[in-house]
């Protein structure tokens, strides 16, 4: 015991590693990390699963039971046709006669009765026909009131059919909407909606869990003895680092069950999609992460009790929440196609929102590579700004007990 | 003590109106166990952040062996805060580790050095235990290890024996004793005098932020007025009446106890008590440090 010990001078990168070590592992080991993450695995199958068996199923929802009476089975054929077109499924039902019809489309067991004469067919429905099925039915309609009157003429409707049909609009698009490896625009769409609501939630989370650790530290004192060997800004960038690397390992586990998952249950057409917008979604967890952390960080050090942390990282909070809802306001309008409008590529630029709609915008290739680096480098340089300024914050104000520090206080000079 | 060993000098910190430190200044040389004592909000604490570093000082310099402190000096200095810190929920051995590698202390040799400690406070079957799941006393000795573990060069204890049981004192006094045995200057503060008063080389009292009063043990308790109690059951009343210089404070019973003016020879009090009769006791009654302690705050706040 009174051999010296074997001392090293402490370089700060050994001391950030030292702290990122200890939170890495004291936070991987815990009983709430496994089983949370087991949890979002089993909601990951679970979704699959769910969107294999019931939402995908053709002839679940858009499935129209369909009973004709008399001349109006001439339908039956040309209607389910033109509907299977449009993806929609028309089953056809026997009923003997209209008051059996009646009952059924009461019980529920018949969406639509069609009866009368070929030319001018009746509907009979519950409560409403759907808007489709109506313009289908018309325009079958009309094609037999056309062929009748084309005969009538003289003319073959056959002839007068095939001329139509090699009519068509030649369109031109200035700008084609692209798609990384080529994959189902749709898809990356859905997939970049799932990563910036789980980016989202994950900057949330480990934000808190930032803030959470700094007021313990602060509370328990321990912050007394940590600062009397390394400086405040390596204790920050070390837990910042050791809790942002326990994140990246959870949306990595995550990210390459849902990329396997979806695979191998073919969800998406094209999985090199998918794992275009994952990696897109770890790149920029990274890039968001250390601008949220570093704000939790200062946010935490203000106060002295945990009971405090939700108040003082409100603003964050805040911000976090902000994003996301422009996420959902960007995002949502794409589902039917359209590109990411001019105001959300701007919106993706802003450090705060990037994280949230740059994987989607990067994956479809809405936002140009110079765009995706631009909002890089604007990211980079104000998480540097905001490290600078979180760590004058925090330095300041972790270790004043009591009650909790007025910003213009952490801000000053003395400790 | 110009070599080796703290010296803090003038120290001053105010808290917006509140004068926490005036000029404060004291030294503990090598190996010497430096008591802290004062009331409540004197600024002992206070005194110990700024030696750690955790708080800045208004003005003063803390100095080790002559060189003013900087952040590479305190790395080497050991620390246990007044409120204890460590992680309630990371296992003990593990703690002690990690806190003597931050101090630049080799992995290998952190983990040999800790459990040492550990086993020396009686802690070693219990070192994969979390910090929590130990006793109030046993969390005070794991925070003891963690000072330890690094093999400071000094000891900056704060309040280290409150809430011990008799056993964990005696353990802690006597590490406190080895440590500066082993020529580590060791500063403490406590409110329990009588353990000040067996353990301590050199004592310090603080009053209002003020250094009041340093010196031995020995030397601050017989600072106080010359007091002899003298059992001569012969004497009357007034025996002492032809002494000059000496004062009769009060008498118990056949006991009387004088003060003596300085200069007034001890040897004739007892050469005239003895003329009287047979004398039972005679001795130099020396103040409890509690006592001194008391009149010196007395004093200051009557100042």
């Amino acid at each position: 015991m009174t051999a010296p010990l074997d001392r090293r001078p402490q370089s700060p990168v050994s001391a950030v590693f030292l702290i990122a070590r200890r939170e890495f592992v004291t936070r991987v080991r815990t009983r709430v990390f496994i089983i949370g993450t087991a949890l979002i695995l089993v909601a990951i199958v679970g979704y699959v699963v769910l969107q294999q068996t019931v939402l995908s199923k053709p002839g679940n929802l858009n499935t129209y039971k369909v009973a004709y009476l008399g001349e109006a089975q001439s339908f039956a054929d040309p209607l389910a046709a033109s509907a299977k077109a449009l993806g929609l499924a028309v089953e056809r039902r026997q009923v003997n006669d209209e008051s059996q019809a009646e009952s059924d489309l009461r019980k529920g067991d018949l969406d639509v009765l069609i009866r009368g004469s070929a030319s001018s067919p009746q509907v009979l429905v519950r409560d409403q026909f759907s808007p489709t099925l109506h313009s289908l039915l018309l325009s079958l309609v009309r094609q037999r009131v056309l062929d009748s009157q084309l005969a009538a003429a003289g003319l073959n409707p056959a002839a007068v059919q095939a001329s139509l049909a090699s009519a068509t609009v030649q369109v031109q698009t200035l700008q084609p909407l692209k798609s990384a490896g080529g994959g189902n625009r749709l898809e990356v769409v859905i997939a970049g909606f799932a990563v910036a609501l789980f980016l989202y939630i994950a900057l949330l989370t480990y934000g808190q869990f930032i803030a959470q650790g700094v007021v313990e530290e602060k509370a328990n004192r321990i912050v007394e003895i940590l600062l009397s060997t390394v400086k405040p800004q390596q204790l920050l960038i070390g837990k910042v680092v050791g809790i942002g690397l326990v994140g990246l390992i959870q949306l990595g586990v995550i990210s390459v069950f849902a990329f396997a998952v979806t695979t191998v249950t073919s969800t998406f057409t094209v999985p090199t999609a998918a794992a275009g917008v994952l990696l897109y979604g770890l790149l920029w967890f990274i890039l968001g992460y250390f601008f949220y952390a570093v704000l939790f960080a200062a946010a935490g050090s203000l106060v002295s009790r945990t009971e405090e942390v939700q108040s003082v990282a409100l603003p964050i909070t805040m911000l976090a929440i902000i994003a996301w809802l422009v996420a959902i306001g960007v995002l949502t309008p794409m589902f039917d196609g359209s590109p990411m409008s001019t105001v959300g590529i701007a919106l993706a630029l802003i450090p705060f929102v990037s994280p949230v709609l740059m994987p989607t915008g990067m994956a479809t290739g809405d936002i140009s590579p110079w765009l995706a680096l631009l909002g890089i480098v604007v990211t980079v340089v104000t998480s540097a700004a905001a490290t600078w300024l979180a760590a004058r914050i925090y330095a300041n104000s972790v270790l004043r007990l009591g009650a909790r520090v007025k910003l213009r206080d952490a801000l000053g000079r003395r400790s | 003590m110009a070599e080796g060993g703290l010296q803090v000098d003038r120290l001053s910190r105010r808290y917006g109106d509140l004068v926490a430190l005036r000029e404060l200044s004291f030294e503990v040389g090598a190996g010497e166990l430096f008591g802290f004592v004062g009331a409540n909000g004197a600024g002992k604490t206070t005194t110990m952040r700024i030696v750690m570093g955790v708080l800045a000082a208004d003005s003063g310099e803390v100095r080790w062996g002559g060189t003013p402190v900087t952040f590479e000096t305190r790395r080497r200095f050991g620390y246990m805060p007044e409120e204890r810190g460590l992680y309630p929920k990371m296992r003990i051995l593990e703690q002690l580790v990690y806190l003597a590698e931050l101090h630049g202390v080799a992995p290998g040799a952190a983990g040999r050095s800790a459990l040492a400690w550990l086993e020396r406070l009686g802690l070693g079957d219990r070192r994969n235990d979390e910090v929590q799941k130990l006793s109030r006393g046993n969390q005070q000795r794991v925070q003891l290890a963690a000072a330890l573990a690094y093999e400071p060069e000094l000891l900056v204890l704060d309040e280290p024996f409150a809430g011990l049981d008799p056993v964990a004192v005696d353990v802690m006094s006597e590490v406190l004793r080895e440590r500066a045995k082993a020529g580590i200057p060791v500063i403490f503060s406590s409110h329990q005098l009588d353990i000040v008063e067996q353990l301590c080389d050199r004592v310090g009292i603080i009053q209002a932020g003020r250094m009041v009063v340093t010196g031995t043990v020995t030397e601050l308790r017989s600072s106080g007025p010359h007091r002899y109690w003298v059992d001569a059951p012969m004497a009357g009343d007034d025996w002492t009446a032809g002494l000059g210089g000496v004062t009769l404070v009060r008498r118990e019973g056949s006991r009387s106890l004088l003060e003596l003016a300085d200069g007034a020879d001890e040897q004739a009090v007892l050469r005239t008590a003895l003329a009287t009769g047979p004398v039972r006791e005679f001795r130099r009654d020396i103040p409890p440090l509690s006592e001194l302690f008391r009149h010196v705050v007395a004093e200051a706040r009557a100042a």
